[in-house]
């Protein structure tokens, strides 16, 4: 049996010496929770003054709310979940900047409540020694001293030239460019890292 | 407390009789910069103080607090008071300081609710006393401060039950030193006795035969040398091998908790294998070395101290520059050691979740993140060979300047009469015999480093602390009729996060517990506290009336059997992994174990039957047979208590109902705490404890529980409902018998 080719079929055919991609593309799932909510339904407000509040319109308010960051070294700015007295999430919004201003001031002073990472700037002095390395650095909120165990399982590079740190007790420091780094702390660091 | 802050404290107390209860530091300013402010509990308020004594003192009254949180938030926690009426007073720390303010939050939550507080005295050590370091542990030991030599005097231990033969080893060295000595001395009457006057036959004789006999006992001494040497070194690595696997075997859960499995098997592999080059090769050579030093200084100096002065001076510059270049070189090898643990654990972790990469076709991308780690190691190789072989280049060649001085003063001498040819040439072998050793105890300094960073390594968990056994003042634990009393425990693996608040539960010996709860609820972490792998924080757990913190670990472990959801079985027989913890038990009493497990059947149809063995981790074996072998392993233990730990859950339904079958015959007589997501296979329970969110929230028959409609009640109807969905989807059918 001969088969004639149609302008359609040769079309579909991949090129000769190119790579044939299958299409490939994930069933889709039907969400039922968290449910989906339009940013702009999405009122925040402090009721009583100390406690965040959000009431999604036309249908329910939630009295004491969590903003947390879905992925905060990954996505810092997106991908905002809302969490209930329980910890149960309500709701996300990928795009904080889809709210209105105001409602953006509310989610980045509660982001800002809620997570603590310093940033480090410069390494005055570091040593290593018995599986451990002392740092004493100057970061955005002043000078600090720590020690990281088994950098190695410790240190968690977010891209080539970003990594965060975890001392012994799990504060976080972060150092957002080695390559941004004066020259003595990056020697420093090259040692230990 | 400093002296301006706590004169701002008396200031605020005053002359009232108010008690100071607790003070601590925190480590963060309002605005979330580092700094300290002071925090201090009375029996009347509480205060927090500014460094330095400055303004802004502020105070809660304990009479309006109406509730006390700890909230752990990311990278730091926070104190919150709430006020009636008024907004949350807040402490913020960072989490260096969390495990003390959940001492405070608790002391103020007992003292809001007018109980008296149990604040702990002990005041927390974070720095090292005598050279400030920060400690890598609250109240550890300071490393900085361990000196080199003691951990050289820690491995130089290990050699102690070899005495005879580390001092044969010795006597060695020392006669070796001493013979390699002699042929530049007998090679100087060569020449100026029988050379140069062209005289002396007889003693040209003697003196070759005495060449060939230093030459001769030398070898003979070398032989005995390195075999002592091999001897000695292997048996020590093997005891610090032990020690070191002993020692693992008996440090808590938490402390594996925190760790990777690479990490730890690289110490004992590697830093261990370090530490065995350096005990076999390294220490001799040191000895040997050391002994040819002083030697030949001696006799140079003895020879024509003038010259010998001449030609150590290369020598200062040489040491000054290996103390810079040791401490470099240290961090070098600290790095590599550290590579290596990553690269270590990434293969250990891919090749053990070898299916699971298969399965998702990432092979590609294991390989690209191994290699990336071969390359991190690769690198740090590089640079530290590279820099140890630009310092033995350099230090060679300053060493030569010596050969320089030799010939031109030397040479001069002879030229004014005041040496001999002879004296010239064994002063020049000297020169380069000194030479050797000398290069050689440099080459030690990094053989040295790296061994010293390996034993470090394995020091660092050698000196963790071990489970709570050793306790001298631990009683001995009899047989136990199974008495189970918990009182008032509360747990947290942080502590900032507590997984258990207060649980009260008393458990009738024989009686069968159920505990239920969603993931993470504690049930698991309740029965972990059970086998003591965690302490509780406050509260205790009592069995026949003792508490279990007060008995002998071991001894409390043979009271209590558990049956996982997936048990871990040992490569070796089916025999073998029945009776793992009565060795000693008869063949009878395995077959009988077997037959009550429903486990017989399936074992003798085995071409090895009890023999077969079943691979690494029982894989050669299906989860029901490998479920079932733990059951009969439990029976042979005959624990007074036992622990179900899901133990029949992802089984059809078939082996399910031999399992329960064998089940029932396992629980008759014994405390049981059975853990189950499927509530109908709690049914036989006497009791069911529900736990929420860390605190029970109810307890009673099943039937009760079914007809309070609380919290059990709405639980089985979710998984009345979830059921049939999966049956209307598609799902498990079997699972359709649920409650």
């Amino acid at each position: 049996m001969t088969t004639e080719l149609t302008e359609e079929s040769v079309d579909a055919s991949p090129e000769e010496g190119e790579e044939e991609k299958a299409e490939w593309s994930p069933t889709p799932i039907e969400i039922t929770h968290p449910e989906h909510v339009e940013a702009a339904d999405i009122h925040l407000f402090y009721e009583p003054a100390w406690k965040l509040r959000m009431t999604l319109r036309d249908d329910r308010s939630y009295l004491a709310v969590k903003v947390v960051r879905a992925a905060p070294l990954s996505s810092p700015n997106g991908y905002i979940c809302f969490l209930d007295s329980r910890d149960e999430a309500i709701c996300m919004v990928r795009d904080p900047n889809d709210l209105p201003d105001d409602q953006q001031k509310v989610v980045l002073e509660e982001l800002e409540r809620r997570y603590l990472t310093a940033i480090v700037h410069q390494v005055l002095s570091l040593r290593s020694e018995f599986g451990a390395s002392y740092w004493e650095v100057a970061t955005d909120r002043g000078d600090r001293e720590f020690v990281v165990k088994d950098v190695s399982e410790n240190a968690h590079w977010l891209s080539e030239d970003r990594v965060m740190l975890l001392d012994v007790d799990a504060n976080r420091f972060e150092i957002l460019s080695l390559r941004g780094l004066d020259r003595k702390s990056r020697g420093l660091i090259d040692l230990v890292l | 407390m400093p002296d301006a802050v706590a004169a701002k404290l008396k200031a605020a107390i005053g002359s009232s009789d108010e008690s100071v209860l607790m003070h601590v530091a925190t480590d963060l300013e309002e605005d979330r910069t580092f700094g300290e402010r002071w925090v201090v509990v009375t029996d009347r308020r509480l205060i927090v103080i500014p460094a330095n004594g400055l303004n802004g003192t502020q105070e809660v009254p304990i009479d309006s607090m109406e509730k006390v949180h700890q909230d752990d938030l990311v990278g730091f926690g926070k104190l919150r008071v709430e006020r009636k009426g008024e907004s949350p007073f807040t402490i913020t720390y960072s989490r260096s300081r969390i495990p003390r303010f959940a001492e405070v939050a608790e002391g103020l939550r007992e003292m809001s609710k007018g109980e008296d507080p149990a604040f702990p005295e002990e005041v927390e050590r974070t720095r090292c006393a005598s050279c400030g370091r920060v400690l890598p542990e609250v109240n550890g030991i300071c490393p900085a401060c361990v000196k080199k030599l003691k951990t050289l005097g820690r491995v130089a231990r290990y050699l102690l039950p070899y005495k005879p033969q580390v001092a044969m080893l010795m006597i060695s060295a020392l006669v070796t030193s001493a013979i390699q000595l002699l042929p530049p001395l007998i090679t100087r009457t060569i020449i100026d006795d029988v050379l140069t006057p062209r005289a002396n036959l007889t003693l040209l004789f003697w003196m070759v035969g005495v060449l060939f006999a230093v030459r001769s006992l030398t070898l003979g001494i070398e032989v005995g040398f390195r075999y002592l040497r091999t001897w000695v070194g292997s048996n020590a690595i093997a005891d610090i091998r032990s020690d070191l696997y002993r020692h693992l075997q008996y440090l808590p859960i938490r402390f594996y908790d925190r760790r990777k499995l690479g990490s730890l098997i690289s110490r004992m592999s590697n830093d261990s294998d370090r530490l065995d080059g350096f005990l076999i090769y390294g220490l001799p050579f040191f000895v040997n070395y050391g002994l040819m030093l002083f030697g030949i200084l001696g006799l140079l100096l003895y020879m024509n101290w003038r010259l010998t002065l001449l030609i150590l001076l290369p020598i200062p510059p040489i040491v000054i520059g290996g103390y810079f270049m040791w401490e470099r070189m240290r961090r070098f090898w600290g790095r590599w050691s550290s590579r290596w643990g990553r690269l270590s654990s990434h293969l250990n972790e891919s090749i053990t979740g070898i299916r699971v990469v298969k399965a998702f076709a990432q092979e590609d991308r294991e390989r690209d993140r191994f290699n990336e780690r071969n390359d991190d190691l690769r690198d740090a190789t590089v640079i530290a060979e590279r820099n140890w072989l630009t310092y033995s280049i350099a230090t060679g060649f300053l060493m030569s300047f010596g050969a320089f001085f030799v010939w031109y003063y030397g040479g001069l001498q002879i030229l004014r009469g005041d040496m001999t040819l002879g004296g010239l040439m064994a002063f020049i072998s000297y020169l380069w015999m000194l030479y050797g050793p000398l290069r050689g105890l440099f080459e030690m300094n990094n053989w040295m480093t790296r061994a010293l960073a390996g034993a470090e390594r394995i020091f660092e968990i050698l000196d963790a602390q071990a489970e709570p056994a050793d306790d001298p003042d631990a009683i001995p634990m009899e047989k136990v009729v199974g008495h189970v009393n918990v009182r008032n425990v509360s747990f947290g693996y942080d502590r900032a996060k507590p997984v258990l608040k207060g649980i009260d539960l008393e458990v009738k010996a024989g009686e069968m517990i159920g505990l239920i709860g969603k993931s993470g609820v504690g049930k698991s972490t309740l029965i972990s506290m059970l086998c003591r792998f965690y302490d509780a924080d406050r509260g205790s757990i009592e069995i026949d009336g003792v508490d279990i913190r007060k008995v002998k670990v071991k001894d409390l472990r043979r009271q209590i059997g558990m049956v996982q959801q997936d048990p871990f079985l040992f490569d070796g027989s089916i025999l073998e992994n029945i009776t793992y913890a009565r060795p000693e038990a008869s063949f009878d009493e395995v077959i009988l174990a077997a037959q009550a497990a429903e486990a017989h059947e399936f074992i003798v149809k085995k071409p090895d039957g009890y023999d077969m063995r079943i691979g690494e981790k029982g894989n050669k074996l299906s989860g029901g047979e490998r479920q079932r072998l733990s059951i009969a392993r439990a029976i042979l233990h005959n624990p007074p208590i036992l622990i179900l730990d899901e133990a029949t859950s992802s089984l059809d339904s078939a082996t399910e109902k031999k399992i329960q079958t064998a089940l029932a015959r396992l629980v008759q007589g014994r405390t049981t705490f059975a853990i189950a997501h499927r509530l109908s296979t709690l049914r036989s329970a006497d009791r069911l404890v529900v736990l929420d969110r860390g605190k029970i929230a109810e307890v009673g028959s099943h039937a009760q529980l079914m007809e309070r409609e609380g919290f059990f009640y709405r639980l089985v109807k979710t998984q009345q409902e979830t059921t049939a969905v999966m049956a209307v989807g598609g799902g498990k059918g079997e699972t359709s018998g649920d409650d």
